[in-house]
């Protein structure tokens, strides 16, 4: 008992406790703030640049390793790979014919140059530089900075799919989060809107629930029923998120919190983990502004 | 102080560097939300061992600090309050308590299962996070805890020889 007393003499828990308030305030402070001040850009910088010579080589060995290891499903893959290439072709065909009618369409309604280009979005390739062991705040960090004209709440995906939003820009590096970090009961992140594939009018939001590991699109109206294994993209709504960007597939669907709207469960589409290579997604009405 | 603390500043450096650039792809996919080794924070446990409370205390807060700059999100400061913290509590346990290497691996088990709970305290606190605490506890804590332990001990045998002092290694022979 005098032990513990004498722990807790007054001046270390009067210097215990100006520290936790002094902590309290720092983290009030620096909680959901976008700007950063330079000496934060600068070490950012100093460690990503650091790490990034490291993460780099030990991804390729390691990647090397799993490709190794997955030898024997070369073939599988290889004839997989030959069907989609054929049904890409016919694909393209399509395309290039509707493309043309679209845009032959746009000129006779007097689209805008701005209208036009609304589309043609520019992907900035980026290398992975590192990743965080904070359980709470699961971010990347890339090699693109504000130099490279990079935002906040830009999107980043991988070849796969969808992986996360730029949250923190600094000079020569960003900090993306992953959406495995949009929690619905919290506090944290950008919502982004969802719309399936086969129905380009509905509507859902991406969360993302710690407890079950799972990907779920909620808020999703009740005349849009999902359906088993149909496909999740971005809408775009709001302009500021580019669209068409697949995130996952739904796996099963159930009635939501009120009884009014669903919730999907989606398997997501791209690995959120061992990441190399990233694709920032610029919309270009943003690119043209000053 | 017997430890080589601008060697061990150095170390501390390369590991944070490593923690975020080489561990990530050591730690399979499937439980990498479950391993999260803080290679940094074992370097402050082996500085509170050896050099005493008070360097541990500034080495926890320096690089708690620069490990939360690293990673920011949402907020700064929830490690290095925490590593700050823990480093001069271990440090104030290992200094009345001889410094046997099961005594070491208490502190390691015991700073490591503390350390992540103030951190998820911290977020609940902010509400950042909606997880409940048995399930944290055991879905990345407890194994988290259990491998810093495995690192610790990997890394006990060269900081003895690297980084402590002769002084303290080989008993009172040589007081220099």
């Amino acid at each position: 008992m005098g032990q513990i007393f004498r722990l807790m003499r007054n001046k270390r828990l009067f210097i215990l406790m100006i520290g936790l308030i002094l902590f309290i305030v720092l983290m009030g402070i620096t909680l959901g703030r976008t700007r950063l001040t330079w000496p934060e850009k600068f070490i950012n910088d100093a460690f990503g640049t650091v790490q990034g010579v490291l993460y780099r080589p030990v991804g390729a060995v390691a990647d090397f390793f799993r490709d190794i290891g997955r030898l024997s499903d070369v073939y599988k893959e290889n004839e997989q790979l030959r069907q989609t290439v054929a049904q890409y072709t016919q694909d393209q065909i399509k395309f290039n014919l509707l493309e043309a009618e679209n845009k032959r369409l746009q000129e006779d309604l007097n689209f805008t140059e701005q209208q036009k280009n609304s589309d043609n979005y520019r992907y900035l390739i980026a290398q992975v530089e590192g990743s965080t062991s904070n359980p709470y705040e699961k971010t990347i960090t890339i090699n693109l900075g504000s130099r490279d004209g990079i935002k906040p709440e830009m999107a980043v995906r991988t070849v796969d799919g969808l992986v996360g939003l730029v949250s923190k820009v600094k000079n020569f590096t960003s900090t993306v989060t992953l959406i495995t970090n949009l929690d619905p009961n919290s506090s944290r992140g950008t919502p982004v809107s969802a719309t399936f594939l086969s129905k380009p009018d509905s509507f859902g939001i991406i969360e993302y629930d710690d407890e079950s590991g799972a990907l779920q699109m909620t808020k999703i109206d009740e005349r849009d029923k999902p359906v088993e294994g149909d496909k999740v993209i971005t809408s775009g709504l709001g302009s500021l998120f580019p669209k068409g960007i697949i995130i996952g597939t739904v796996k099963s669907s159930q009635v939501g919190d009120f009884g009014l709207t669903y919730t999907a469960i989606i398997e997501p589409a791209a690995k959120f983990n061992h990441l190399r290579e990233v694709f920032v997604v610029v919309v270009p009405s943003e690119v043209d502004e000053p | 102080m017997n430890m080589r603390i601008n060697w061990v500043i150095l170390c501390a450096l390369v590991l944070l560097v490593i923690e975020n650039a080489v561990v990530p792809w050591i730690i399979p996919s499937a439980w990498s939300e479950r391993l999260l080794p803080h290679l940094c924070f074992i370097v402050t446990l082996f500085v509170a061992t050896f050099a005493g409370r008070h360097p541990a205390f500034l080495f926890g807060l320096g690089f708690g600090l620069l490990q939360d700059l690293l990673s920011y999100g949402h907020l700064i400061g929830p490690y290095g309050f925490g590593m700050g913290l823990i480093g001069y509590l271990a440090g104030l346990a290992s200094e009345r308590k001889s410094t046997t290497i099961g005594f070491f691996i208490g502190t390691v088990i015991i700073s490591g299962l503390l350390l992540d709970s103030i951190i998820y305290f911290i977020y609940k606190l902010f509400l950042i996070t909606d997880l409940q605490y048995t399930y944290v506890f055991y879905w990345q804590v407890a194994p988290t805890a259990l491998l810093q332990l495995l690192i610790a001990l990997l890394m006990y045998v060269p900081v003895r020889r690297f980084l402590v002092k002769p002084s303290l290694a080989s008993g009172e022979e040589n007081p220099e």
